[in-house]
């Protein structure tokens, strides 16, 4: 009788535990942006939306970096550093500011449309980029997985900030002129056979400068719509 | 700062190793303290005849340049290439060259790099630490310091995201210890000691890069203990505790016995005074331990009899040693059931009727003296060995006398123990009161009831007239209380009262032989005179019922050798007053069991 009723109540309090836990995961997880706050669905704050596609973009950025310093303790790659300078990434052919100035100048519409188009230009590389070191036995499992990661990661990324955009027009932050469609320049870059002979090495050391581009460019886009926290 | 180099994807050396300074001129280092603008230093190496200004002219390229641009500005003291906002550029390569005259070019591939990866921001500012607590004890305290982002380092708009590393160590220490890295500008330090002086340092990085910034300027902190007291106020806990533990602990020891006591009672086992109840069980008479002690023993009576003082239920079997000299002539005459049945053995013994010392007889009678008085005579001195509830003195008073310690047996709750024999059989009670012993198989237990009842009656006083006492001898039926401790009052008590009746009557009991006094009484009498055994010789006319000699003798001391002796030597002293040791001062007792007339006989 004893063991009936211990595990009556171990049974109610798993389940409950259970629903507690998912609700919050499903809360988190498929946060519809509602209209208004009525309807039952989570509303995100636009300021919490932002600080998770930074945190998610200074994540990938890390991992860029990782990546890249083991490829150059282990592939010494030539230093034909001029070579390198006027060798273009796929990216290149994507306007995005340079400088801080340029930068905060520039529009907050224009600002998203580059982040975006900046990250669909890289799904599929980088996807490429993980079969490739799948496939190759020179490279430990510890670094393909990485390369999984940066590549989910940027899925994810970019769906994010795709979120942050539609709130922001929402809002009224931003005027709706920023397309979710991929840019055709993006597409462009994304299909060019460009990035196909570009080497490991190379692909990583563009996307390392791309994923710095990113987060910088969201955090001043946050800064400037939402100064209040953590600026 | 010559020797350090930059790690930028390939700018400036790989990784953060220190290169050696090459001879010809070159870059030295490039560092960005904003991610705006950034610096470059050059050396002119061994090459001195270029070292002064404008001999070596600095020039860049970039990816949005199409050929070498020279420096934008010139710090020449420094050796230094300053570029500005405007000619700077985020996530773009920049190579730097150096140029002497005629054009000569001195350009490494290493020193390419992107401004990203060469910032360095300047150290926070504001560095200042407020007191969050000190401990209960006043010895640690938490500490919050402050600080605010370098003014270089543009936070507000978003365009560098930096983290800070806090360093701390203690005065006089050299290695310094590193909190984690914080976002915020504020961090907490624990466990500082109070009365040390601390020393602490920040400095930062760009987020998700490796490249640190310089040290700020330190700041020292102390907190100094106000009370001097927190000090002594451990050691006199400390001190007052151990104390109180050591005080318990002797407490406990000096108390041992009675804690003992009272935790664990003893289970009683039998005890004769001055033997080891363990040897007993062995077997070993030869090996038991006598000593002359105070007609105890040495070793664990002592101990035992100190303790059971109050126990009335102890009891316990004194063998007296004293006259272990005298007794040693006796040891060689014949064996025991020689001496026992012999009776001209010019023995002079003193009985050995032994109580426990520690058996304190409730004795409500105040007319008993502690000591005998030293008039009784040998009879009534005999008697009062013979008969157990012996009083604690040693002087057999007069008939009565036995009487008298026969009620106290009945009435007193402990026990005695009859020391003068191990196992012994009594068969029959003279007359006179005489206990005799006999091998038998019977066994004949005096009863003293009716004596003992009529004491009372009596009002336990000296009866001095032979009559009487030889009424009451006859009519007494002794009582022979011959078992444990625990079980001698059971004994005594369902023992039905067993008249002892004219010696023929053989009484069944505990098995204990009993010699039937003999018609050569005045024999022993006279031995017991000349101090000889006491013994009644079974072959007595009335020994019908007693076939043999009893196989039971009587212990009746020890010598100094520590051997049982069974016909101790007679006494010498006459009977002194001596509560503890009644019987030592029995002169030439007789042993064992005597009969009455053998009593009358017998002088002090």
């Amino acid at each position: 009788m004893m063991h009936g009723t211990i595990r009556s109540v171990s049974c109610v309090w798993v389940v409950w535990v259970c629903l507690f836990f998912c609700s919050s995961v499903t809360m988190v997880g498929a946060a519809p942006i509602c209209a208004n706050a009525q309807g039952g669905c989570h509303v995100l704050s636009l300021a919490n939306l932002f600080d998770r596609v930074i945190q998610h973009s200074a994540r990938t950025h890390g991992i860029s970096n990782n990546l890249h310093t083991e490829f150059e303790q282990y592939f010494m790659p030539s230093k034909n550093h001029i070579g390198r300078v006027s060798r273009n990434c796929h990216t290149s052919s994507i306007l995005t500011p340079n400088g801080k100035d340029n930068a905060q100048r520039m529009a907050r519409e224009e600002l998203t449309e580059v982040i975006l188009k900046l990250l669909v230009a890289w799904r599929d590389p980088l996807w490429h980029f993980h079969q490739s070191m799948a496939h190759h036995h020179d490279f430990n499992n510890f670094s393909s997985n990485k390369a999984l990661e940066m590549s989910n990661m940027v899925h994810e990324l970019h769906k994010g900030v795709e979120k942050v955009a539609e709130k922001m027009q929402v809002l009224g932050i931003i005027s709706n002129t920023v397309s979710s469609l991929v840019s055709p320049e993006a597409l462009l870059a994304s299909d060019s056979s460009e990035w196909r002979p570009m080497r490991d090495y190379d692909l990583l050391y563009c996307f390392r400068r791309d994923s710095n581009k990113v987060q910088n460019y969201l955090k001043i886009l946050k800064c400037r719509i939402i100064p209040e926290h953590g600026c | 700062w010559m020797n350090v180099t930059i790690a930028s994807e390939g700018g400036m050396g790989i990784g953060d190793e220190k290169r050696q300074a090459p001879p010809e001129p070159h870059i030295t280092e490039c560092i960005s303290r904003d991610q705006a603008t950034f610096q470059c230093w050059w050396s002119p190496g061994n090459f001195h005849n270029l070292s002064s200004p404008g001999a070596l002219r600095l020039f860049y390229i970039n990816s949005l340049a199409s050929e070498w641009k020279e420096c934008p500005k010139y710090v020449h003291p420094n050796r230094e290439c300053f570029f500005d906002n405007n000619h700077t550029s985020i996530w773009i390569p920049y190579c730097m060259q150096l140029r002497g005259q005629n054009n000569v070019t001195y350009y490494n591939e290493e020193d390419c790099f992107r401004v990203e990866n060469i910032v360095r921001p300047d150290p926070p500012v504001s560095l200042n630490w407020t007191l969050l607590n000190i401990s209960p004890s006043g010895l640690n305290y938490d500490v919050m310091v402050n600080w605010e982002a370098p003014p270089s380092a543009d936070v507000k708009t978003g365009w560098m995201r930096i983290e800070y590393e806090i360093q701390y160590r203690a005065g006089n220490t050299t290695k310094w210890d590193a909190l984690e890295m914080q976002r915020q500008t504020q961090q907490t330090i624990f466990g500082l000691h109070v009365g040390k002086e601390y020393e602490v340092h920040i400095r930062c990085r760009m987020r998700s890069f490796v490249r640190f910034g310089e040290f700020s300027d330190p700041i020292f902190i102390q907190v100094i203990s106000s009370k001097g007291s927190t000090f002594p106020l451990t050691l006199v806990l400390v001190f007052g505790i151990t104390g109180v533990l050591i005080l318990v602990m002797l407490i406990v020891s000096s108390q041992q016995r009675r804690l003992m006591m009272i935790l664990l009672p003893p289970v009683p086992a039998p005890k004769i005074k001055g033997i080891d109840p363990e040897l007993l069980k062995k077997g070993k008479l030869d090996d038991l331990n006598f000593s002359s002690t105070g007609g105890g023993l040495g070793g664990p009576p002592t101990y035992a009899t100190d303790f059971y003082q109050d126990e009335l239920w102890v009891e316990f079997i004194e063998v007296d040693a004293e006259d272990a000299g005298t007794g040693e002539k006796e040891d060689n005459q014949g064996s025991d059931t020689q001496r026992l049945l012999d009776v001209p053995q010019p023995i002079s013994h003193h009985m050995n009727i032994g109580f426990s010392n520690a058996v304190s007889f409730p004795d409500s009678d105040s007319g008993r003296a502690s000591c005998y008085d030293p008039d009784v005579p040998d009879q009534d001195t005999l008697m009062a060995t013979l008969l157990p509830g012996q009083p604690e003195d040693g002087e057999v008073k007069t008939s009565p006398a036995p009487e008298r310690l026969l009620i106290r047996t009945q009435t007193a709750g402990p026990q005695t123990w009859f020391n003068t024999d191990f196992y012994a059989q009594v068969s029959n009670v003279m007359p006179t009161g005489g206990v005799v012993l006999s091998p038998g198989q019977q066994l004949r237990i005096q009863e003293s009831t009716s004596g003992t009842e009529e004491e009372p009656q009596q009002g336990k006083e000296h009866k001095g007239s032979e009559d009487s006492e030889e009424e009451k001898e006859k009519e007494e039926q002794f009582q022979l209380l011959v078992v444990d401790p625990e079980g001698g009052r059971q004994a005594a008590e369902s023992n039905t009262p067993q008249m002892f009746a004219p010696p023929s009557s053989p009484i069944p009991g505990e098995g204990y032989q009993t010699i039937l006094p003999q018609p050569a009484e005045t024999e022993p009498a006279a031995t017991a005179e000349d101090g000889q055994s006491p013994y009644i010789l079974p072959d007595s006319p009335q020994s019908q019922v007693f076939a043999r000699v009893a196989d039971y003798t009587v212990v009746q001391e020890l010598n100094s050798q520590h051997s049982l002796l069974l016909n101790p030597p007679p006494r010498q002293s006459p009977p002194a007053c001596r509560p503890q040791h009644p019987l030592k001062a029995l002169p030439s007792m007789p042993v064992g069991y005597i009969t009455p007339d053998l009593l009358g006989s017998l002088s002090p």
